[in-house]
């Protein structure tokens, strides 16, 4: 073998080595990169939960209930006296009837409910 | 000379390279073939770090979803107190101390111990852990775990029940449900570098598998309505105990159930058994009056009476046997109506006596009585109901009027729910569905009969007479404006230890369901030796009225806006 031939050979030895070698601490330096962000991650999404939980607790029926029933006397309300609310792109809009299609005779002929005012007898 | 002083010196380094390169080649050979199992042990276990991956532990809702029982992540606190100076170790305690609100001593005892790891405290609070850290003591460390917690304190506290430390089932559904909410473990070898740190690859690894969710019947917004209630009941008239139990009568659905007193699910670790067990479903009581229904129910059911047949109470005073019988007010001459609704116990026991004892035992059974309602929950009892062939001489004055015999609120909750739903005893259930992660249902309850115990006919007629009750009798204190009301009024003397009836402790209950024409709920109310009042009439009849107040109103409300939204969705088709 003549000698070009052995270091060029060796040299490709050498070449692929140090590429294997990058490779496994390139795979060791992106774990330690992923460990810090996914402490971070986690971190996050742990106190994401409290902050659910949290919200959920002060919430609830027993605190928000025994705060009220502490001043009022609260009751169930009827049905009239609820109000729907149904979500716009502006904000809300009130909803007590279920939402029907306009159709092009009811827009023609004006065929809608007028607004009325009614009092209620409960 | 020169040449071969020079050869031989070349010969004896060539030598001494062959021997040094013939023993490194023994020396590969030997680590190689005879040390390779041991040394690539000792690397393993360097390199290596088996962790247990805890499951999360399955979520219980309420029928509308609402979490009840929840995970949240906590850190809990290790120290390594080879690593404290001694010199720091009572500041670390005197800190320590005053955030973890725990004994000095126990920490001073904790971190005397010669470990390299110890726990000083479990699952601490988000605040706790934030002011540890910020002391940035060497030697104190975090790991992260899962805590169960219950957002709504001590609401369905008895229902729920709650989990240890180590996430493991201890009373209530977290106890009986264990086995599906607490999930598989698994487990990952991880890689770890020259400094102990784990690293974020693994040579293997089998994925926890989590705990299934659980869906209760129970209804959050009904929970906290009948609690509220059942608390002023309880702290007004000075009770020693009560218990309220809400029912769908129609699917046997547990829509709520609670007990006094009670406790804080979040912090249940020094609370006393008494406290914690399930009255409705533990504690036996002599049902009192309204048990007078069984009776009332035979006699219509087996064509023996009807409502206008009058019977003569004796003025207050009839002897059966050797025992003379009272009522609470004297009466005369009473229709069978007017016996259930004053709650004449002599009217009651000439019923009795017409049918006789075995039809009386038969009806005690077909109502459920001395059986469990096979509810699933733990820790139901059979309660008491005597055959015929055990019954003394005036067992027919005692038991038609609910003496001698025990039941618990739940059975009663069955009982009365024949009424209000045609005449067909269901099984009370609590559990909805079971479901994996996905939402995928693994396990879902139905309604079921456990028998028939009236016609649809009977089962109307009692239901007209337990009307007049609230409206014109002894549960006038039910009744409920704008809704009517069916129901029926219990005053039960207790038992003392020595055997006799007690003068000063009773058993107040009101029965009943509401609305009367199509009932949506059947709510039983049992308040333990109130006092100084101790009327059913009076003690338990104003819980029922506001709580199926409430509960029909809101259930209404539901109803109504799960039919809107069916609407909608009908008309986004067209």
């Amino acid at each position: 073998m003549n000698l070009t031939r052995f270091l060029s050979i060796v040299g490709f030895i050498t070449c692929f080595s140090l590429l294997y070698v990058y490779q496994q601490t390139e795979i060791f330096r992106l774990a330690y990169t992923g460990q810090k962000k996914e402490v971070v991650f986690q971190d996050l999404l742990d106190k994401n939960y409290v902050l659910k939980y949290n919200i959920k607790s002060g919430a609830s029926l027993t605190r928000i209930g025994n705060k009220i029933s502490g001043s009022n006397d609260f009751q169930m309300p009827d049905t009239y006296r609820l109000v729907r609310l149904a979500p716009t792109r502006d904000g809300f809009r009130l909803n007590n009837q279920p939402a029907g299609r306009e159709t092009l005779l009811s827009k023609i002929f004006g065929v809608k409910r007028q607004a009325e005012a009614r009092t209620i007898t409960p | 000379m020169y040449i071969s002083d020079y050869r031989r010196r070349c010969e004896a380094v060539f030598l001494f390279f062959l021997i040094f390169l013939l023993f490194c080649i023994a020396r590969l050979f030997y680590v190689q073939f005879f040390r390779f199992n041991y040394l690539a042990e000792i690397a393993r276990k360097q390199h290596n770090l088996f962790v247990e991956l805890e499951p999360r532990r399955g979520t219980i809702f309420d029928s509308n979803l609402k979490p009840q029982a929840v995970n949240i992540p906590v850190d809990s606190l290790y120290a390594s107190p080879n690593s404290i100076k001694e010199k720091d170790k009572e500041f670390v305690i005197g800190k320590l101390s005053s955030i973890l609100s725990v004994n000095s001593s126990y920490l001073r005892q904790r971190l005397s111990r010669k470990k390299s790891f110890i726990w000083l405290a479990r699952k601490i609070t988000p605040e706790q852990s934030e002011a540890i850290k910020q002391l940035k003591i060497k030697g104190l460390g975090f790991i992260k775990e899962s805590k169960r917690s219950y957002p709504n304190s001590y609401l369905a506290s008895h229902i729920l029940g709650f989990a240890g430390v180590d996430n493991t089932g201890l009373e209530g559904m977290e106890l009986y449900l264990d086995k599906y909410l607490k999930g598989e473990q698994g487990w990952g070898i991880y890689l770890r570098d020259a400094r102990q740190n784990k690293l974020d690859l693994w040579q293997q690894m089998v994925l926890p598998k989590d705990g299934y969710d659980v869906v209760l019947t129970i209804d959050e917004v009904i929970q906290y309505i009948a609690e509220r209630e059942l608390d002023k009941a309880f702290k007004t008239h000075n009770a020693k105990g009560a218990c309220i139990v809400v029912m769908d009568p129609h699917t046997g659905a547990i829509l709520a159930l609670a007990n006094r007193p009670t406790y804080d699910l979040n912090n249940h670790a020094d609370v006393n058994k008494d406290i914690t067990r399930n009255r409705a479903l533990c504690d036996m009581f002599e049902p009192g009056s309204v048990f007078k229904v069984v009776t009332a129910s035979a006699a219509i059911e087996e064509k023996k009476v009807k409502e206008e047949d009058r019977f003569f109470c004796e003025n207050g005073e009839y002897r059966v046997a050797n025992h003379i019988l009272h009522d609470h007010e004297p009466k005369g001459w009473l229709s069978f109506r007017e016996v259930i609704e004053e709650s004449s116990n002599i009217g009651t026991v000439k019923v009795a006596q017409i049918l006789g004892p075995e039809v009386v035992y038969r009806y005690m059974k077909l109502f459920g009585f001395g059986s469990k309602t096979g509810i699933d929950m733990l820790g139901e009892i059979n309660g008491v109901a005597k055959p015929p062939k055990q019954w003394s001489k005036v067992s027919i004055s005692a038991i038609p009027i609910g003496q001698e015999v025990g039941v618990t609120a739940i059975q009663l909750a069955a009982a009365y729910s024949v009424f209000a739903n045609g005449g067909q005893l269901m099984r009370p259930y609590i559990i909805q569905e079971i479901r994996d992660k996905q939402g995928e249902v693994i396990k879902r309850n139905s309604p079921v009969m456990t028998n028939k115990t009236l016609s649809l006919d009977t089962a109307s007629r009692i239901r007209k007479i337990l009307t007049g009750v609230v409206e014109e009798g002894t549960g006038r204190l039910a009744k409920i404006e704008g809704l009517s009301a069916a129901g029926k009024t219990g005053t039960a003397q207790k038992l003392e230890p020595n055997g006799t009836y007690s003068h000063s402790k009773f058993v107040g209950s009101f029965i009943g369901f509401a609305p009367a024409e199509e009932p949506l709920v059947t709510i039983v109310v049992m308040v333990d030796e109130p006092h100084p009042n101790y009327y059913g009439g009076v003690v338990a009849a104003p819980v029922f009225k506001s709580v199926a107040h409430d509960a029909v109103k809101y259930l209404k409300t539901m109803q109504r806006d799960r039919e809107v939204v069916a609407l909608n969705e009908n008309k986004r088709i067209y």
